[in-house]
């Protein structure tokens, strides 16, 4: 029986395809991509799948050149912790530090070579054709006679490298490189040279009783800031001897706001007051110049007086910065004698303006950029582009498409520092080794001392002179133990080792600059500062950095005008009013934002945004392949470049001046300003809470002083942190399989073979040591493959705004941990110097008794036996009801596919997304996240334990946040275990849970910030007389 | 026809149906109930057009739905820690919405209210396309909704189960359970109606569909025992969930630690909104009905002036639950509490409260005057504003209290984006094709009911026997022979 055959689909096979069909659409609707996991067939060297391996070296962020362990994973970089070993970071690391590997898997590093074609366009070159290029040139310029004229502008680095360098100009008859570094304060440095006899000396923190600083912000900027740091957190976490801090400046900048007393006097007139305490001058004749009550000059200068050991420093940044400085150093009665060798050696920047000069004047044939970009960071009144123009041969060796580079007619891109060979002088009699911690990311690039080396190979002239292979060849005897192998592979491993290197001679003093004008069209003073978070703009292609906020204004990912509240009202300008700000050097416009510790007649702007370029579209568009020009997708096109408003003025210390006098006016334009910041009042809420020193040991005069204040009811429980869940979690209601099952009954058994029950994870942060400079957020960003979400691109196609931080402007940053910052007084709008700032890192609270977990519906959040509250990130559904109940607000929402690669709000494009940490998942679109106490170093060190057959050793690990910060504000461990720090900690008198009276039995436990007000009270009645004898 | 009382004067008729000559003078006999109730069954060009724009708006929304979930929710207008909005607000107003139809069927059945004769069916429609509507916002405000089952204990290898504790959970067998019995409470009210319509309908297949829903019914006097006693049962197996739902939806919010949601109010404060809210709708649906099908006739004056009363009473427990709020803030000592609903009436979200008050509170408070509870008009305009109010309602609760809540450093502030929108109006789009496609297949009001109203005809009214039965608490007609049953036409 034959069934007549008919054309078309059969019923039978319609729905077949049907099903699959549907299948197939179910399948990609439901399931989350899988990849592919595919281990090395033949594993490498030192590598174990799953293990990490760690190198030190060195960071490379700023002049300092702190000491890096490098953590690797299958042979790439994932982490840095500060090594614990270098004298200067001793295991801290700063976020610039933490971001460096942003650098290095930075994804608009040059991959090749590149020639710019006479047309303008720019080629991938070959190695050999680049070096040959190279080659070739210098051999002109050297028959030609204009070697002699070349300029090599090196980013300043400590170390062998820039003897090895000058060598080879010397070879190629050029004259010795010039060591820039646009952050560094000159004036000051000088000074420290008379004074101390070296560029940067280690501060004595700990032997002051009083630290006098006159705009010196050593905590955001100013020289070594991760050693000052340390040392000052150190200093006042004495908490009784503690020194007290007095900042004297117009702006209070981060360490202004870690200060116990504000002196705001006018910009320019620091050098006044520090002559007052010199004994010069008449106290009401500063007062009036300095805008300063003339009883509280003189409260200071019987404060400095009395002081058995006061600590003055002094930024030269200003007008009379050398002076100042000077001045700083000879009122500084603490003993000063350590130096930070790192320093010495940079060019003054009246230097680097002279080598400008003689471009503009086309006696430059040969030109080299090497990790420095002065086309962004000199003023624009020095219109460096145009000197340059007028140089025949433009060589870059920047790794990333920086201004300079692109006027450049070469690039040859360089390593990263954490794939190269280096040193550094990290203190007296002590070396810092610098090794690479992984391969190229790309194989394009070389290191630059390794293509000089090429270059001088294929010079017939200068080839003999370097029979070394490559420039690690050249280094390694070089080093410390460098003859032997075995010891120096010791070194290696530790980073340090005894030692010390010549030091580069500081070069002469240049005459004193010619007399310009000091400027003074405008009605208001305007001081820049280098960004506490993007230095003088070279962190801007991090997006790392770009998403973490200043640490003062709590801005990102633009700029903005800082002016003061009362200032602001009378010019009738709110918050988010674009104003011009117009010198005689410039303009710029960037929205205002009150801030209320900015003198009335000042306004400030941060420097380090406004990348740019000539060839590209403002805002990247999330899939161009082309070079990023303007530094990059990160940077080109955010905010406005401060710099632009300075002139070329320098003082008599060869630094540029960062004031000046300025004129601003409202366009009439919005732009919301970029921040993460709500309210900055704590609504007498007792988030951050502080006592008087004098209080501290002293029965609390209320009877706890809590009364009706919420966040303040008894700390009964706090040791042991002892809770219904908690307990419940150390197994002490008892096993499940308890006789009295039901009555009696606990979740977890204590004698659950994992052993959890009987921990309890905690964290105590020290808010006396907290400066507030947010190292441990972007050590968190690193740890926890936190994506950032900030790019203008990065709303898709979402929102028609295409502008940087605009999904911040939303709230959806993903800061598991952030720095709060409120403040205390000066809330009538009025000026007054008489406020306070408290710094409170936030995070997840790991509540013993979380009001999380039985709101979600599905188990995503639960609580683990040893007292973590765990995110499922697989489980969660996304209903965020976790959040809506958590008084924190520390839980973070995947609005976007982050993490897929195909989306424009990818966060790691290839190569960044090698960075990430691959314990930590990286989480899909729609589910919650949030910090986990780094549940994946506790297990790793659990198990790492339990494999070597013995028991967990106190403070034998500890949380990124925590490794990170620089002032040791964070203790992390068991504080069920007596012999974990923490537990110490949580016993201190200054201990205290935020939203106590809420019963979430919080793991996190603040130690109360310790405020100094000293004899203020006491020295304000005295002032008058104080003042009279001046 | 003239005839003389019925025996059993207190029993004659189903004790909640009042006399016709009060109820309805226009009309006179079953075969115009039959005739003008059945002709609004016939596709109209008016009805087109509303199913096509219904049909739009939903598409719409479907399309912001599907790029959402490719998106990711950040296409919402979420502004951290407001991590509820558009959505969560919606989900209550039409769970609240969802109210008025059990209320109006069931509790005013027990209570043997005229006046839900003509608009209990469109109430009752109105309440399961409102939880349809409802029932969706849950999944899509879920950042993986294709996960949403998760939430459904089932046994899996994995032996997971939800988290009991939650009230989202709670909230799930909530909205379902009160989805399965409002939807059975339909359409067990409609059973002789549909019947109605297979011995009316000329169609083949429409008659043989009808004919399948009517379960074959007879219009028998047993059918009509067994009908009404089903029907008295399921009144009575509603009335509780008309209070439990809301009151679950509410734990949504008093269960949490929020400033603004933690209150033991919010229960009894819920169920009068849900009612109240439910009422607004009712009146927007009816009274277009009314005038655009000719039934004023049926739904009256009286009707509308007694729903109107019904309103106004539950616009006032309303207002004071809103009062008792502020004054149980005002009285706790308690900061957050006290800061929070400073805010909520003068701070960044006033506009937003006040719209409330204003339209829930003030508004409503002009059905005093009988004049505007009998013009329909007013009612109407007065129930948009009711449904706006009530969708403030529910933004004041959830957007201000996340946008102000314990920790000052994250107060933040809100705005919904187009998807938001999209989605809100395809919800409306959603529900309003549901409920046209409704009115053209089944009677938006009850034939049986209203014919329970008019005087039965009948051809030989000495042989009519009373029967009543005392055990049900309930009598009705037992008529024998050719008398004629509401529910069929012989």
């Amino acid at each position: 029986m034959s069934e007549p055959t008919r054309a078309g689909v059969k019923r039978r096979e319609f729905l077949k395809v049907l099903g699959a069909g549907s299948a197939a659409a179910g399948a990609v609707a439901c399931s989350e991509p899988t990849g592919k996991l595919i281990p090395y067939l033949v594993s490498p060297d030192q590598t174990v799948p799953g293990v990490s391996t760690y190198f030190a070296t060195l960071c490379r962020e700023c002049s300092a050149a702190c000491g890096v362990i490098a953590e690797t994973r299958d042979g790439r970089v994932i982490k840095l912790e500060g090594n614990t070993e270098h004298p200067l970071n001793r295991g801290a690391l700063c976020a610039r530090g933490q971001a460096a590997v942003q650098g290095l898997y930075n994804p608009d590093r040059f991959r090749t070579p590149m020639i710019k074609e006479p047309s303008g366009a720019w080629r991938a070159a070959s190695w050999d054709e680049a070096i040959a290029m190279l080659a070739q040139r210098l051999g002109a310029a050297r028959t030609g006679g204009t070697a002699t004229s070349a300029v090599f502008l090196n980013q300043h680095e400590s170390g062998s490298f820039p003897a090895f360098l000058d060598q080879w100009l010397a070879a190629f008859g050029m004259r010795p490189h010039l060591s820039v570094d646009f952050e560094a304060d000159h004036a000051a440095m000088e000074a420290h040279r008379r004074a101390y006899g070296t560029s940067w000396p280690r501060f004595n923190f700990a032997g002051a009783r009083v630290i006098i600083s006159f705009g010196a912000d050593f905590l955001d900027g100013w020289g070594a800031t991760v050693t000052h740091q340390l040392d000052f957190a150190d200093a006042r976490a004495r908490v009784t001897g503690a020194p007290r801090f007095i900042y004297v400046g117009a702006r209070r900048s981060l360490t202004g706001l870690n200060a116990d007393q504000w002196i705001a006097c006018r910009p320019g007139t620091e050098f006044a007051v520090a002559q007052l305490l010199q004994g010069r001058g008449d106290v009401n004749a500063v007062a009036e110049a300095s805008g300063v009550q003339a009883q509280v000059l003189g409260a200071l200068v019987t404060e400095y007086r009395a002081a058995q050991g006061a600590l003055v420093l002094a930024s030269g940044r200003g007008e009379n910065g050398l002076e100042l400085a000077n001045a700083a150093a000879a009122l500084n009665q603490t003993r000063t004698a350590e130096p930070i060798a790192s320093f010495d050696g940079i060019a003054r920047q009246s230097e680097v303006l002279a080598a400008v000069g003689r471009m503009r004047a086309g006696q430059v044939g040969v030109a080299f950029v090497r990790g420095t970009n002065p086309a962004y960071a000199l003023p624009r009144s020095v219109n460096f582009g145009e000197a340059f123009a007028r140089v025949a041969f433009k060589v870059s060796f920047s790794a990333y498409p920086d201004e300079t580079a692109e006027l450049c007619d070469l690039v040859i891109p360089d390593l990263h520092a954490l794939e190269s060979w280096g040193d550094a002088s990290a203190a007296t009699g002590v070396v810092a080794l610098q090794q690479p911690a992984m391969d190229p990311v790309f194989t394009g690039t070389r290191s630059t001392a390794d293509a000089l080396l090429a270059v001088a190979k294929a010079d017939a002239a200068v080839a003999s002179r370097y029979p070394q292979a490559d420039y690690r060849a050249w280094l390694l005897p070089r080093l410390p133990g460098g003859g032997n192998a075995q010891t120096l592979a010791a070194n290696l491993a530790r980073g340090v080792a005894a030692g010390s290197l010549a030091a580069r001679p500081v070069t002469s003093p240049v005459a004193a600059p010619p007399a310009t004008p000091a400027p003074t069209s405008g009605d208001y003073f305007l001081v820049t500062y280098p960004s506490p978070v993007l230095g003088d703009g070279r962190g801007a292609n991090k997006p790392w950095l770009q998403e973490l906020p200043d640490p003062v204004t709590k801005v990102l990912w633009s700029s903005w005008v800082e002016i003061h509240p009362e200032t602001a009202a009378q010019l009738g300008v709110s918050r988010g009013d674009v104003l011009e700000v117009r010198t005689d050097a410039g303009t710029v416009r960037a929205p205002a934002l009150p801030y209320l510790g900015i003198r009335p007649d000042t306004v400030a702007l941060a420097l380090g945004q406004g990348h740019a370029s000539s060839a590209q579209s403002p805002w990247y568009d999330g899939k161009d392949t082309s070079i990023q020009w303007g530094y990059g997708r990160y940077a080109r096109a955010v905010g406005v470049n401060a710099g632009d408003l300075l002139s070329a003025r320098v003082n008599t210390g060869g630094g540029l001046i960062a004031t000046s006098r300025c004129a601003i006016t409202r366009t009439g334009d919005r732009e919301e300003v970029v921040t993460t910041e709500g309210s900055a009042r704590q609504h007498n809420r007792g988030i951050a809470r502080a006592i008087d020193v004098g209080d501290i040991g002293r029965p609390p005069a209320d009877g706890g002083g809590h009364g009706m204040i919420p966040g303040a009811a008894s700390q009964e429980f706090l040791p042991g942190l002892r809770s219904p869940v908690a307990a419940d979690a150390q197994g002490e209601l008892g096993a499940p399989t308890a006789a009295d099952r039901g009555t009696q009954l606990g979740m977890y058994d204590p004698d659950h073979p994992t052993g959890l029950a009987r921990r309890r994870w905690a964290m105590t942060v020290d808010l006396a040591r907290c400066t507030g400079c947010s190292a441990c957020v972007t050590a968190c960003y690193a740890e926890n493959n936190i994506p950032t979400v900030g790019a203008p691109w990065q709303n898709g196609a979402v929102y028609s705004v295409k502008r940087p931080g605009f999904n911040v402007t939303r709230g959806r940053e993903m800061n598991w941990i952030r720095l709060e910052r409120y403040y205390e007084g000066a809330d009538d709008g009025h000026f007054t110097e008489d406020f306070e700032a408290r710094f409170v890192p936030m995070l997840c609270q790991h509540c013993g008794n979380a009001p999380c977990e039985p709101v979600c519906p599905v188990y995503a959040t639960y609580h683990t036996p040893d007292g973590l509250n765990a995110q499922v990130y697989n489980r969660c559904v996304g209903t965020r009801y976790c959040s809506n109940n958590c008084p924190y607000k520390v839980r973070y929402f995947n609005w976007f596919g982050y993490g897929e690669s195909d989306r424009v709000q990818y966060a790691f494009p290839d190569p960044l997304h090698w960075q990430l940490n691959p314990d930590v998942t990286v989480r899909a679109k729609g589910v919650m996240e949030k910090c986990t106490f780094c549940v994946q170093r506790i297990r790793e060190s659990e198990n790492r334990a339990a494999l070597e057959q013995r028991d967990l050793a106190p403070d034998e690990f500890t949380t990124a946040c925590a490794s990170a910060c620089p002032s040791r504000a964070i203790t992390f461990g068991d504080a069920a275990d007596a012999n974990w720090s923490v537990t110490r900690l949580i016993e201190d008198e200054r201990a205290y849970h935020v939203f106590e009276e809420l019963n979430t039995f919080t793991a996190v436990v603040y130690l109360k910030k310790v405020n100094h007000p000293g004899a203020a009270a006491s020295r304000t009645a005295a002032a008058p007389a104080a003042g009279g004898q001046h | 026809m003239a005839t003389a009382a019925p025996p059993y004067s207190g029993h004659e008729q189903r004790p909640n149906v009042p006399s016709s000559a009060v109820r309805l003078p226009a009309v006179t006999d079953y075969e115009q109930v039959d005739r003008e109730i059945i002709a609004t069954l016939r596709p109209t060009v008016g009805w087109f057009a509303a199913l096509g724009v219904a049909i739009l708006c939903l598409l719409i929304g479907i399309s912001a739905w599907i790029y959402q979930i490719y998106s990711g929710l950040g296409v919402a207008g979420y502004n951290p820690p407001v991590m509820w909005g558009v959505y969560i607000i919606t989900f209550v107003f039409w769970v609240g919405i969802g109210h008025a139809g059990t209320l109006i069927s069931a509790i005013l059945y027990l209570f043997r209210a005229g006046f839900r004769t003509s608009i209990y069916r469109c109430a009752e429609a109105m309440t399961v396309f409102a939880v349809m509507t409802a029932g969706l916002f849950p999944i899509l405000h879920l950042g993986r909704p294709w996960k949403f089952f998760w939430l459904i204990p089932y046994p899996n290898w994995r032996l997971l189960w939800p988290q009991f504790k939650s009230p989202l959970v709670w909230d799930v067998f909530a909205i379902l359970t009160y989805l399965t019995v409002s939807s059975t409470f339909l359409y067990i009210g409609l059973i002789p109606d549909i019947a109605v319509l297979r011995d009316r309908e000329k169609n083949p297949v429409r008659k043989r569909i009808y004919a399948i829903m009517s379960l074959g019914w007879r219009n028998s006097d047993t059918e009509w025992r067994h009908f009404t006693r089903a029907y008295l049962f399921l009144a009575a197996f509603s009335t509780p969930l008309v209070l439990s739902v809301h009151s679950v939806v509410s734990f949504d919010f008093a269960m949490a630690l929020t400033p603004g949601w933690h209150a033991t109010i919010f229960p009894p404060y819920f169920v009068a909104g849900a009612i109240f809210s439910g009422i607004g709708m009712v009146f927007t649906i009816i009274i277009p009905i009314r005038k655009y099908f000719k039934l004023q006739h049926y739904v009256t004056l009286n009707d509308l002036d007694a729903a109107a009363k019904l309103c106004l009473f539950t616009s006032m427990v309303v207002g004071l639950a809103y009062l008792t709020e502020f004054q149980i803030a005002w009285m706790s000592g308690n900061t957050y509490e006290q800061e929070y609903f400073w805010n909520r009436l003068f701070g960044q979200w006033a506009w937003a409260a006040w719209i409330m008050i204003i339209c829930n509170m003030v508004l409503p408070l002009s059905l005093f005057s009988q004049k505007l509870r009998r013009n329909p008009a007013w009612l109407f305009i007065l129930s948009i504003f009711i449904n706006i109010g009530m969708w403030f309602e529910r933004f004041v609760i959830v957007v201000p209290s996340l946008s102000h809540e314990f920790e000052p450093w994250q107060w933040t502030t809100y705005a919904p984006t187009f998807v938001d929108y999209a989605i809100l109006l395809g919800s409306f789009g959603w529900f309003f094709m549901w409920f046209l496609l409704f009115i053209k297949q089944l009677p938006v009001i009850a034939i049986a009911e209203l014919k329970e109203v008019l005087p039965p005809r009948r051809r030989h009214p000495h042989r009519e026997v009373y029967e009543h039965s005392l055990d049900e608490g309930i009598a009705h007609p037992q008529v024998t022979g050719e008398h004629e049953l509401p529910g069929g036409r012989h």
